[in-house]
Protein backbone atom coordinates (compact mmCIF):
# COMPACT_ATOMS: atom_id res chain seq x y z
CA UNK A 1 0.00 0.00 0.00
CA UNK A 2 2.43 2.59 0.86
CA UNK A 3 4.94 1.37 -1.94
CA UNK A 4 1.33 2.24 -4.04
CA UNK A 5 1.20 5.59 -2.67
CA UNK A 6 5.09 6.45 -2.72
CA UNK A 7 4.84 5.22 -6.30
CA UNK A 8 1.72 7.40 -7.22
CA UNK A 9 3.57 10.61 -5.41
CA UNK A 10 6.58 9.86 -8.15
CA UNK A 11 4.61 10.16 -10.80
CA UNK A 12 3.31 13.29 -9.80
CA UNK A 13 6.86 14.28 -8.51
CA UNK A 14 7.76 13.64 -11.90
CA UNK A 15 5.19 15.60 -13.61
CA UNK A 16 5.76 18.55 -11.32
CA UNK A 17 9.60 18.34 -12.57
CA UNK A 18 8.69 17.58 -16.14
CA UNK A 19 6.84 21.31 -16.36
CA UNK A 20 9.57 22.98 -14.10
CA UNK A 21 11.95 21.83 -16.43
CA UNK A 22 9.72 22.93 -19.56
CA UNK A 23 9.45 26.64 -18.11
CA UNK A 24 13.02 27.09 -16.44
CA UNK A 25 14.92 25.93 -19.36
CA UNK A 26 12.65 28.45 -21.42
CA UNK A 27 14.34 31.29 -19.08
CA UNK A 28 17.95 30.01 -18.64
CA UNK A 29 18.78 28.83 -22.13
CA UNK A 30 16.21 31.12 -23.65
CA UNK A 31 18.52 34.02 -24.35
CA UNK A 32 21.65 31.84 -25.68
CA UNK A 33 19.74 29.39 -28.09
CA UNK A 34 17.69 32.51 -29.55
CA UNK A 35 21.04 34.25 -30.41
CA UNK A 36 22.01 30.84 -31.84
CA UNK A 37 24.94 29.79 -29.76
CA UNK A 38 23.90 26.93 -28.66
CA UNK A 39 21.63 24.11 -29.74
CA UNK A 40 18.40 22.86 -27.93
CA UNK A 41 19.83 19.61 -27.13
CA UNK A 42 22.79 21.26 -25.65
CA UNK A 43 20.97 23.03 -23.75
CA UNK A 44 19.18 20.44 -21.86
CA UNK A 45 21.95 18.54 -21.49
CA UNK A 46 23.37 22.02 -19.39
CA UNK A 47 20.71 22.47 -17.94
CA UNK A 48 20.26 18.83 -16.25
CA UNK A 49 23.75 19.08 -15.11
CA UNK A 50 23.51 22.72 -13.26
CA UNK A 51 20.42 22.07 -12.40
CA UNK A 52 21.49 18.97 -10.21
CA UNK A 53 24.14 21.21 -8.65
CA UNK A 54 22.26 23.62 -7.75
CA UNK A 55 19.25 21.43 -6.23
CA UNK A 56 21.87 19.22 -4.51
CA UNK A 57 24.09 21.91 -2.97
CA UNK A 58 21.61 25.23 -2.17
CA UNK A 59 18.43 23.65 -2.85
CA UNK A 60 18.93 21.68 0.53
CA UNK A 61 17.95 24.53 2.41
CA UNK A 62 15.03 25.07 0.90
CA UNK A 63 14.07 21.86 0.53
CA UNK A 64 14.17 22.13 4.43
CA UNK A 65 12.23 24.58 4.79
CA UNK A 66 9.59 22.90 2.73
CA UNK A 67 9.45 19.82 3.92
CA UNK A 68 10.05 20.90 7.46
CA UNK A 69 9.69 24.68 8.63
CA UNK A 70 6.38 25.41 6.88
CA UNK A 71 3.63 22.95 9.17
CA UNK A 72 5.10 22.36 12.39
CA UNK A 73 4.10 18.37 12.03
CA UNK A 74 6.03 16.26 8.93
CA UNK A 75 4.05 16.09 5.75
CA UNK A 76 2.44 12.40 5.49
CA UNK A 77 3.06 10.97 2.44
CA UNK A 78 -0.97 10.40 1.13
CA UNK A 79 -0.81 14.47 2.18
CA UNK A 80 2.36 14.94 0.31
CA UNK A 81 0.71 13.24 -2.95
CA UNK A 82 -2.43 15.33 -2.71
CA UNK A 83 -0.49 18.38 -2.14
CA UNK A 84 1.87 17.58 -5.30
CA UNK A 85 -1.44 17.24 -7.62
CA UNK A 86 -2.69 20.89 -6.08
CA UNK A 87 0.86 21.51 -7.62
CA UNK A 88 0.85 20.15 -10.68
CA UNK A 89 -2.68 21.52 -10.92
CA UNK A 90 -1.32 25.15 -10.54
CA UNK A 91 1.27 24.08 -12.80
CA UNK A 92 -0.94 22.97 -15.47
CA UNK A 93 -3.33 25.37 -15.48
CA UNK A 94 -0.79 28.33 -15.71
CA UNK A 95 0.92 26.62 -18.55
CA UNK A 96 -2.86 26.14 -20.76
CA UNK A 97 -3.05 30.23 -19.90
CA UNK A 98 0.87 30.67 -21.05
CA UNK A 99 0.81 32.73 -17.82
CA UNK A 100 4.98 32.90 -15.91
CA UNK A 101 4.39 30.32 -13.33
CA UNK A 102 5.76 31.05 -9.58
CA UNK A 103 6.28 27.51 -8.76
CA UNK A 104 7.79 28.18 -5.46
CA UNK A 105 4.67 29.87 -4.29
CA UNK A 106 2.07 27.67 -5.68
CA UNK A 107 4.19 24.92 -3.77
CA UNK A 108 3.78 26.85 -0.67
CA UNK A 109 0.56 27.56 -0.89
CA UNK A 110 -0.51 24.01 -1.15
CA UNK A 111 1.42 23.35 1.60
CA UNK A 112 -0.01 26.24 3.67
CA UNK A 113 -3.89 24.75 2.90
CA UNK A 114 -2.67 22.04 3.93
CA UNK A 115 -1.49 23.51 7.56
CA UNK A 116 -4.36 25.36 7.37
CA UNK A 117 -6.66 22.83 7.11
CA UNK A 118 -4.51 20.67 10.28
CA UNK A 119 -4.23 23.90 12.20
CA UNK A 120 -0.17 23.32 12.25
CA UNK A 121 0.82 26.51 9.95
CA UNK A 122 4.04 27.66 11.07
CA UNK A 123 2.66 31.68 10.83
CA UNK A 124 6.34 32.30 11.78
CA UNK A 125 8.11 31.10 8.96
CA UNK A 126 5.25 32.09 6.34
CA UNK A 127 5.31 35.79 7.33
CA UNK A 128 9.48 35.35 7.00
CA UNK A 129 8.91 33.55 3.45
CA UNK A 130 5.89 36.28 2.26
CA UNK A 131 7.76 39.47 3.17
CA UNK A 132 10.67 38.28 1.19
CA UNK A 133 8.26 37.65 -1.70
CA UNK A 134 7.47 41.19 -1.73
CA UNK A 135 10.87 42.39 -1.24
CA UNK A 136 12.26 40.17 -3.80
CA UNK A 137 9.89 41.97 -6.82
CA UNK A 138 10.72 45.76 -5.48
CA UNK A 139 14.27 44.71 -4.89
CA UNK A 140 14.23 43.32 -8.77
CA UNK A 141 12.60 46.30 -10.21
CA UNK A 142 14.93 48.62 -8.44
CA UNK A 143 17.92 46.81 -9.16
CA UNK A 144 16.20 46.86 -12.84
CA UNK A 145 15.53 50.44 -12.80
CA UNK A 146 18.81 51.72 -11.25
CA UNK A 147 21.08 49.88 -14.04
CA UNK A 148 18.49 50.88 -16.67
CA UNK A 149 18.81 54.90 -15.49
CA UNK A 150 22.21 55.17 -14.55
CA UNK A 151 24.17 52.40 -15.58
CA UNK A 152 22.85 51.03 -18.66
CA UNK A 153 23.52 53.71 -21.21
CA UNK A 154 27.34 53.39 -20.21
CA UNK A 155 27.51 49.52 -20.25
CA UNK A 156 25.93 49.48 -24.33
CA UNK A 157 28.39 51.47 -25.33
CA UNK A 158 31.37 49.67 -23.96
CA UNK A 159 29.63 46.75 -24.98
CA UNK A 160 28.38 47.43 -28.14
CA UNK A 161 29.47 44.33 -30.54
CA UNK A 162 27.52 42.11 -27.92
CA UNK A 163 24.10 43.60 -28.89
CA UNK A 164 24.76 42.97 -32.70
CA UNK A 165 23.53 39.23 -32.97
CA UNK A 166 23.91 38.82 -36.37
CA UNK A 167 27.60 38.76 -35.80
CA UNK A 168 26.99 36.30 -33.08
CA UNK A 169 25.36 33.91 -35.60
CA UNK A 170 27.84 33.99 -37.90
CA UNK A 171 29.96 32.77 -34.61
CA UNK A 172 27.47 29.84 -34.25
CA UNK A 173 28.42 29.03 -37.73
CA UNK A 174 32.00 28.24 -37.50
CA UNK A 175 31.65 25.18 -35.53
CA UNK A 176 29.92 23.89 -32.33
CA UNK A 177 33.37 25.23 -30.64
CA UNK A 178 34.10 28.69 -30.80
CA UNK A 179 38.02 28.63 -32.42
CA UNK A 180 39.96 32.32 -32.90
CA UNK A 181 39.36 31.64 -36.54
CA UNK A 182 36.22 33.85 -36.13
CA UNK A 183 33.68 34.93 -38.42
CA UNK A 184 34.21 37.90 -40.62
CA UNK A 185 32.95 40.55 -38.22
CA UNK A 186 33.63 38.30 -34.66
CA UNK A 187 35.92 40.20 -32.86
CA UNK A 188 37.07 38.59 -29.50
CA UNK A 189 35.35 41.01 -27.32
CA UNK A 190 32.40 38.87 -28.91
CA UNK A 191 34.34 35.94 -28.18
CA UNK A 192 34.29 37.48 -24.61
CA UNK A 193 30.68 37.99 -24.78
CA UNK A 194 30.16 34.57 -26.12
CA UNK A 195 31.69 32.79 -23.10
CA UNK A 196 29.92 35.18 -20.65
CA UNK A 197 26.32 33.88 -22.38
CA UNK A 198 27.13 30.38 -21.92
CA UNK A 199 28.28 31.00 -17.85
CA UNK A 200 25.32 33.31 -17.43
CA UNK A 201 23.21 30.48 -18.43
CA UNK A 202 25.07 27.80 -16.67
CA UNK A 203 24.37 30.02 -13.14
CA UNK A 204 21.17 30.97 -14.08
CA UNK A 205 20.10 26.98 -14.37
CA UNK A 206 22.05 26.67 -10.91
CA UNK A 207 19.58 29.19 -9.33
CA UNK A 208 16.45 27.36 -11.05
CA UNK A 209 17.99 24.26 -9.68
CA UNK A 210 18.17 25.35 -6.09
CA UNK A 211 14.85 26.95 -6.46
CA UNK A 212 13.05 24.25 -8.37
CA UNK A 213 13.95 20.96 -7.36
CA UNK A 214 12.60 21.43 -3.66
CA UNK A 215 9.28 21.80 -5.17
CA UNK A 216 9.17 18.90 -7.36
CA UNK A 217 10.02 16.46 -4.05
CA UNK A 218 9.78 18.21 -0.81
CA UNK A 219 6.27 16.79 -0.06
CA UNK A 220 7.64 13.64 -0.64
CA UNK A 221 10.94 13.77 1.28
CA UNK A 222 8.69 15.50 4.59
CA UNK A 223 7.44 12.23 5.54
CA UNK A 224 10.40 10.11 5.23
CA UNK A 225 9.21 8.12 2.23
CA UNK A 226 11.75 9.11 0.15
CA UNK A 227 15.42 10.24 1.37
CA UNK A 228 16.64 13.56 -0.06
CA UNK A 229 19.20 12.30 -2.36
CA UNK A 230 17.22 10.08 -4.44
CA UNK A 231 14.46 12.67 -4.08
CA UNK A 232 17.10 15.18 -5.99
CA UNK A 233 18.01 12.42 -8.83
CA UNK A 234 14.06 12.16 -9.33
CA UNK A 235 13.57 15.29 -9.48
CA UNK A 236 16.63 16.84 -11.68
CA UNK A 237 15.70 14.07 -13.99
CA UNK A 238 12.17 14.90 -14.27
CA UNK A 239 13.56 18.32 -15.11
CA UNK A 240 15.73 17.68 -17.55
CA UNK A 241 13.19 15.15 -19.33
CA UNK A 242 11.09 18.76 -19.50
CA UNK A 243 14.51 19.88 -20.77
CA UNK A 244 14.97 17.56 -23.51
CA UNK A 245 11.42 17.79 -24.57
CA UNK A 246 8.46 20.83 -23.74
CA UNK A 247 11.35 23.33 -23.41
CA UNK A 248 11.92 23.07 -26.98
CA UNK A 249 8.85 25.31 -27.01
CA UNK A 250 9.27 27.39 -24.15
CA UNK A 251 12.84 28.26 -25.10
CA UNK A 252 11.33 29.38 -28.55
CA UNK A 253 8.31 31.43 -26.48
CA UNK A 254 10.73 33.06 -23.88
CA UNK A 255 13.28 33.28 -25.88
CA UNK A 256 11.29 35.38 -28.37
CA UNK A 257 10.03 36.80 -25.49
CA UNK A 258 13.54 37.99 -24.22
CA UNK A 259 15.41 38.34 -27.76
CA UNK A 260 12.78 41.72 -27.98
CA UNK A 261 15.00 42.89 -25.90
CA UNK A 262 18.82 43.61 -26.07
CA UNK A 263 21.38 40.36 -25.53
CA UNK A 264 22.79 42.90 -22.80
CA UNK A 265 19.89 43.85 -21.16
CA UNK A 266 18.93 40.00 -20.71
CA UNK A 267 22.48 39.09 -19.49
CA UNK A 268 22.12 41.92 -16.48
CA UNK A 269 18.26 40.53 -15.97
CA UNK A 270 19.90 36.71 -15.84
CA UNK A 271 22.78 37.67 -13.35
CA UNK A 272 20.37 39.74 -11.32
CA UNK A 273 17.65 36.86 -11.05
CA UNK A 274 20.10 34.56 -10.40
CA UNK A 275 21.82 35.94 -8.24
CA UNK A 276 18.69 36.98 -6.13
CA UNK A 277 17.13 33.49 -6.29
CA UNK A 278 20.52 31.47 -5.56
CA UNK A 279 21.09 33.92 -2.01
CA UNK A 280 17.62 33.60 -1.26
CA UNK A 281 17.30 29.84 -2.05
CA UNK A 282 20.94 29.53 0.46
CA UNK A 283 18.82 31.51 2.88
CA UNK A 284 16.01 28.38 2.82
CA UNK A 285 13.67 31.16 0.94
CA UNK A 286 11.43 29.13 -1.80
CA UNK A 287 11.67 31.61 -3.96
CA UNK A 288 10.53 31.80 -8.24
CA UNK A 289 13.32 32.87 -10.80
CA UNK A 290 10.81 34.03 -13.17
CA UNK A 291 9.53 36.64 -10.48
CA UNK A 292 13.01 37.83 -10.31
CA UNK A 293 13.54 37.89 -13.92
CA UNK A 294 10.31 39.98 -14.96
CA UNK A 295 10.82 42.56 -12.19
CA UNK A 296 14.04 43.06 -13.35
CA UNK A 297 13.09 43.26 -16.56
CA UNK A 298 10.47 45.82 -16.15
CA UNK A 299 12.37 47.66 -13.92
CA UNK A 300 15.54 47.73 -16.61
CA UNK A 301 12.84 49.02 -19.34
CA UNK A 302 11.06 51.58 -17.11
CA UNK A 303 13.93 52.98 -15.54
CA UNK A 304 15.43 53.88 -19.34
CA UNK A 305 12.01 54.88 -20.06
CA UNK A 306 11.32 57.17 -17.46
CA UNK A 307 14.95 58.78 -18.48
CA UNK A 308 15.94 61.99 -19.83
CA UNK A 309 17.69 61.66 -23.33
CA UNK A 310 20.69 63.23 -23.45
CA UNK A 311 22.70 64.67 -26.04
CA UNK A 312 25.44 61.39 -26.52
CA UNK A 313 22.31 59.44 -27.42
CA UNK A 314 20.26 61.49 -29.98
CA UNK A 315 23.79 61.74 -31.70
CA UNK A 316 23.82 57.13 -30.78
CA UNK A 317 20.55 57.11 -32.41
CA UNK A 318 21.70 58.34 -35.77
CA UNK A 319 24.65 56.79 -36.20
CA UNK A 320 22.37 53.39 -35.51
CA UNK A 321 20.25 54.46 -38.06
CA UNK A 322 22.79 54.87 -40.51
CA UNK A 323 24.03 50.85 -39.73
CA UNK A 324 20.92 49.00 -39.70
CA UNK A 325 18.13 51.30 -41.66
CA UNK A 326 19.51 50.35 -44.75
CA UNK A 327 16.89 48.78 -46.02
CA UNK A 328 14.13 50.90 -44.57
CA UNK A 329 15.19 54.18 -45.71
CA UNK A 330 15.21 52.66 -49.85
CA UNK A 331 11.63 54.21 -49.23
CA UNK A 332 11.87 57.41 -47.32
CA UNK A 333 8.64 58.69 -49.26
CA UNK A 334 6.40 55.78 -47.36
CA UNK A 335 4.27 57.86 -45.84
CA UNK A 336 4.14 56.00 -42.62
CA UNK A 337 7.78 57.82 -42.15
CA UNK A 338 6.14 61.16 -41.85
CA UNK A 339 3.02 60.44 -39.41
CA UNK A 340 5.94 58.22 -37.51
CA UNK A 341 7.79 62.14 -36.99
CA UNK A 342 4.54 64.47 -36.46
CA UNK A 343 3.79 61.46 -33.80
CA UNK A 344 7.12 61.28 -32.24
CA UNK A 345 7.18 64.97 -31.38
CA UNK A 346 3.94 64.89 -29.39
CA UNK A 347 2.75 61.91 -28.07
CA UNK A 348 5.93 59.23 -28.47
CA UNK A 349 6.18 58.97 -24.96
CA UNK A 350 8.54 55.74 -24.03
CA UNK A 351 7.00 55.94 -20.61
CA UNK A 352 3.14 55.19 -21.55
CA UNK A 353 5.35 51.44 -22.37
CA UNK A 354 5.08 51.14 -18.35
CA UNK A 355 1.63 52.16 -17.67
CA UNK A 356 1.12 51.19 -13.61
CA UNK A 357 -2.30 49.96 -14.16
CA UNK A 358 -0.89 47.14 -16.43
CA UNK A 359 2.06 46.41 -14.46
CA UNK A 360 -0.06 45.91 -10.78
CA UNK A 361 -2.31 44.05 -12.97
CA UNK A 362 -0.03 41.61 -13.88
CA UNK A 363 1.36 41.83 -10.15
CA UNK A 364 -1.64 40.47 -8.90
CA UNK A 365 -1.94 37.63 -11.15
CA UNK A 366 1.00 36.18 -9.21
CA UNK A 367 -0.72 36.64 -6.23
CA UNK A 368 -3.85 34.21 -7.72
CA UNK A 369 -1.94 31.48 -8.16
CA UNK A 370 -0.66 31.03 -4.31
CA UNK A 371 -3.74 32.11 -2.95
CA UNK A 372 -5.96 29.86 -5.18
CA UNK A 373 -3.67 26.57 -4.66
CA UNK A 374 -3.93 27.49 -0.48
CA UNK A 375 -7.65 27.75 -1.08
CA UNK A 376 -7.93 24.15 -3.20
CA UNK A 377 -5.77 22.66 -0.64
CA UNK A 378 -7.27 24.06 1.83
CA UNK A 379 -10.72 22.89 1.14
CA UNK A 380 -9.84 19.49 0.21
CA UNK A 381 -8.23 18.35 3.37
CA UNK A 382 -10.80 20.31 5.51
CA UNK A 383 -13.23 17.57 3.29
CA UNK A 384 -10.48 14.62 3.41
CA UNK A 385 -8.48 14.56 6.57
CA UNK A 386 -5.51 13.00 5.89
CA UNK A 387 -3.38 13.55 8.87
CA UNK B 1 -18.52 65.57 -45.12
CA UNK B 2 -16.20 62.40 -44.98
CA UNK B 3 -15.85 60.60 -42.37
CA UNK B 4 -12.93 59.96 -40.49
CA UNK B 5 -12.84 56.02 -39.39
CA UNK B 6 -9.94 54.94 -36.81
CA UNK B 7 -9.13 51.20 -37.64
CA UNK B 8 -6.58 49.69 -34.98
CA UNK B 9 -5.05 46.82 -36.36
CA UNK B 10 -2.38 44.33 -34.83
CA UNK B 11 -1.59 42.16 -37.84
CA UNK B 12 -4.34 39.67 -36.55
CA UNK B 13 -6.72 37.92 -39.81
CA UNK B 14 -9.00 39.70 -37.08
CA UNK B 15 -7.99 43.21 -37.09
CA UNK B 16 -7.63 42.72 -41.38
CA UNK B 17 -11.69 41.51 -41.69
CA UNK B 18 -12.23 44.82 -39.46
CA UNK B 19 -10.13 47.18 -42.23
CA UNK B 20 -11.80 45.15 -45.04
CA UNK B 21 -14.94 45.98 -43.36
CA UNK B 22 -14.46 49.42 -43.03
CA UNK B 23 -13.26 49.87 -46.50
CA UNK B 24 -16.54 48.74 -47.44
CA UNK B 25 -18.33 50.33 -45.28
CA UNK B 26 -16.78 53.78 -45.64
CA UNK B 27 -15.87 54.06 -48.99
CA UNK B 28 -15.60 57.76 -48.86
CA UNK B 29 -14.12 57.45 -45.71
CA UNK B 30 -10.80 58.71 -44.46
CA UNK B 31 -9.02 55.48 -43.09
CA UNK B 32 -6.50 55.87 -40.44
CA UNK B 33 -4.61 52.44 -39.50
CA UNK B 34 -3.59 52.68 -35.61
CA UNK B 35 -0.90 50.29 -34.58
CA UNK B 36 0.38 49.68 -30.69
CA UNK B 37 3.76 48.34 -29.93
CA UNK B 38 5.39 47.36 -26.75
CA UNK B 39 2.22 45.92 -25.42
CA UNK B 40 2.39 44.01 -21.86
CA UNK B 41 3.61 40.78 -22.42
CA UNK B 42 4.44 37.76 -20.02
CA UNK B 43 7.74 38.87 -19.43
CA UNK B 44 7.52 42.15 -20.64
CA UNK B 45 9.73 41.83 -23.44
CA UNK B 46 8.29 43.87 -26.09
CA UNK B 47 8.01 46.96 -23.81
CA UNK B 48 11.34 46.74 -22.28
CA UNK B 49 12.86 45.70 -25.74
CA UNK B 50 11.65 49.30 -26.95
CA UNK B 51 12.24 51.01 -24.18
CA UNK B 52 16.49 50.09 -24.63
CA UNK B 53 16.57 50.39 -27.41
CA UNK B 54 19.06 53.43 -29.10
CA UNK B 55 15.83 54.97 -31.13
CA UNK B 56 12.73 54.08 -29.81
CA UNK B 57 11.32 55.93 -33.10
CA UNK B 58 13.08 53.62 -35.51
CA UNK B 59 12.51 50.71 -33.35
CA UNK B 60 8.63 51.19 -32.81
CA UNK B 61 8.38 51.57 -36.86
CA UNK B 62 10.37 48.43 -37.35
CA UNK B 63 7.95 46.99 -35.52
CA UNK B 64 4.73 48.54 -37.10
CA UNK B 65 6.23 48.58 -40.70
CA UNK B 66 4.80 44.76 -41.38
CA UNK B 67 1.48 45.91 -40.53
CA UNK B 68 0.89 49.10 -42.20
CA UNK B 69 2.48 47.38 -45.17
CA UNK B 70 -0.48 44.73 -45.47
CA UNK B 71 -2.93 47.70 -44.68
CA UNK B 72 -2.22 49.01 -48.23
CA UNK B 73 -2.23 45.53 -49.54
CA UNK B 74 -5.59 45.23 -48.11
CA UNK B 75 -6.53 48.50 -49.60
CA UNK B 76 -5.05 47.60 -52.81
CA UNK B 77 -6.83 44.49 -53.01
CA UNK B 78 -10.08 46.07 -52.25
CA UNK B 79 -10.08 49.40 -55.07
CA UNK B 80 -6.97 51.03 -54.58
CA UNK B 81 -9.16 54.70 -53.98
CA UNK B 82 -8.76 55.43 -50.29
CA UNK B 83 -6.21 57.13 -48.93
CA UNK B 84 -4.32 55.46 -45.85
CA UNK B 85 -3.06 57.22 -42.89
CA UNK B 86 -1.03 55.48 -40.59
CA UNK B 87 -0.37 56.13 -36.73
CA UNK B 88 1.73 53.77 -33.98
CA UNK B 89 1.49 54.22 -30.42
CA UNK B 90 3.29 52.81 -27.11
CA UNK B 91 2.17 50.43 -24.45
CA UNK B 92 -1.39 49.66 -23.96
CA UNK B 93 -4.02 49.04 -26.93
CA UNK B 94 -6.65 50.27 -25.44
CA UNK B 95 -5.46 53.33 -23.75
CA UNK B 96 -3.80 54.53 -27.12
CA UNK B 97 -7.19 53.87 -29.09
CA UNK B 98 -9.17 55.78 -26.29
CA UNK B 99 -6.73 58.58 -26.39
CA UNK B 100 -7.11 59.05 -30.17
CA UNK B 101 -10.74 58.00 -30.97
CA UNK B 102 -12.01 61.14 -30.16
CA UNK B 103 -10.40 62.87 -33.45
CA UNK B 104 -12.81 60.08 -35.54
CA UNK B 105 -16.07 59.62 -36.14
CA UNK B 106 -15.70 55.87 -35.70
CA UNK B 107 -13.93 53.28 -34.91
CA UNK B 108 -13.77 49.78 -36.08
CA UNK B 109 -12.27 47.57 -34.30
CA UNK B 110 -11.75 43.51 -34.63
CA UNK B 111 -13.61 41.25 -32.41
CA UNK B 112 -10.60 39.47 -30.88
CA UNK B 113 -6.80 39.77 -31.77
CA UNK B 114 -4.11 37.50 -30.03
CA UNK B 115 -3.93 34.32 -28.19
CA UNK B 116 -5.33 33.07 -24.70
CA UNK B 117 -2.08 34.84 -23.25
CA UNK B 118 -2.59 38.16 -25.01
CA UNK B 119 -6.17 38.65 -23.80
CA UNK B 120 -4.88 37.89 -20.08
CA UNK B 121 -2.45 40.97 -20.26
CA UNK B 122 -4.36 43.34 -22.68
CA UNK B 123 -7.84 41.97 -21.94
CA UNK B 124 -10.52 42.26 -24.35
CA UNK B 125 -9.22 45.17 -26.67
CA UNK B 126 -12.76 45.35 -28.50
CA UNK B 127 -14.70 44.89 -25.24
CA UNK B 128 -12.75 47.27 -23.58
CA UNK B 129 -13.13 50.40 -26.33
CA UNK B 130 -16.65 49.46 -26.75
CA UNK B 131 -17.04 50.14 -22.84
CA UNK B 132 -14.72 53.70 -22.76
CA UNK B 133 -15.28 54.95 -26.71
CA UNK B 134 -16.53 58.52 -26.72
CA UNK B 135 -17.16 57.76 -30.29
CA UNK B 136 -19.27 54.89 -32.16
CA UNK B 137 -17.53 51.63 -32.23
CA UNK B 138 -18.08 48.89 -34.49
CA UNK B 139 -16.83 45.53 -33.84
CA UNK B 140 -16.58 43.19 -36.62
CA UNK B 141 -16.73 39.83 -36.67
Amino acid sequence: MVETVLLVGIVASVFVGFNIGGSSTGIAWGPAVGAGLLKKTSAAALMTFFVFLGGATVGRNVMETLSGDIITIEISLAAGVAVLFFIGLGILIANVFGVPVPTSMVTVGAIVGLGLATGTTNFETIGWIVSWWIVTPVLGLWIGAFIGRYIYPELNRRFEIRASDGSLLTLDRTGSVPRPALGPNTTFQELGGTIVVFVIGCYMAFSAGASNVPNAVAPLVSSGALEANPAIIIATVAIGLGGFTIARRTMESVGSELSDIPLLAALIVMITAATITTLLSWAGIPISLVMASVMTIVGLGWGRATRPITAREAIRGETDAELSMGALTAEPEAPVTKIGEDESEEALDAGDLFNPRAIVKYVSMWIIGPSMSTLLAYGFFVVVPFV
Amino acid sequence: MTSRVLVPMDGSEMSEHALEYALEAFPDGEITVLTVVGEPSSMWGAATGLALADDLEEAAQEQTQPIFDRAREIVAEADGDTELETVYALGHPVRAIINRAGDYDTVVVGSHGGSLADNLYVGNVAKKVVHQSPVPVVVVR
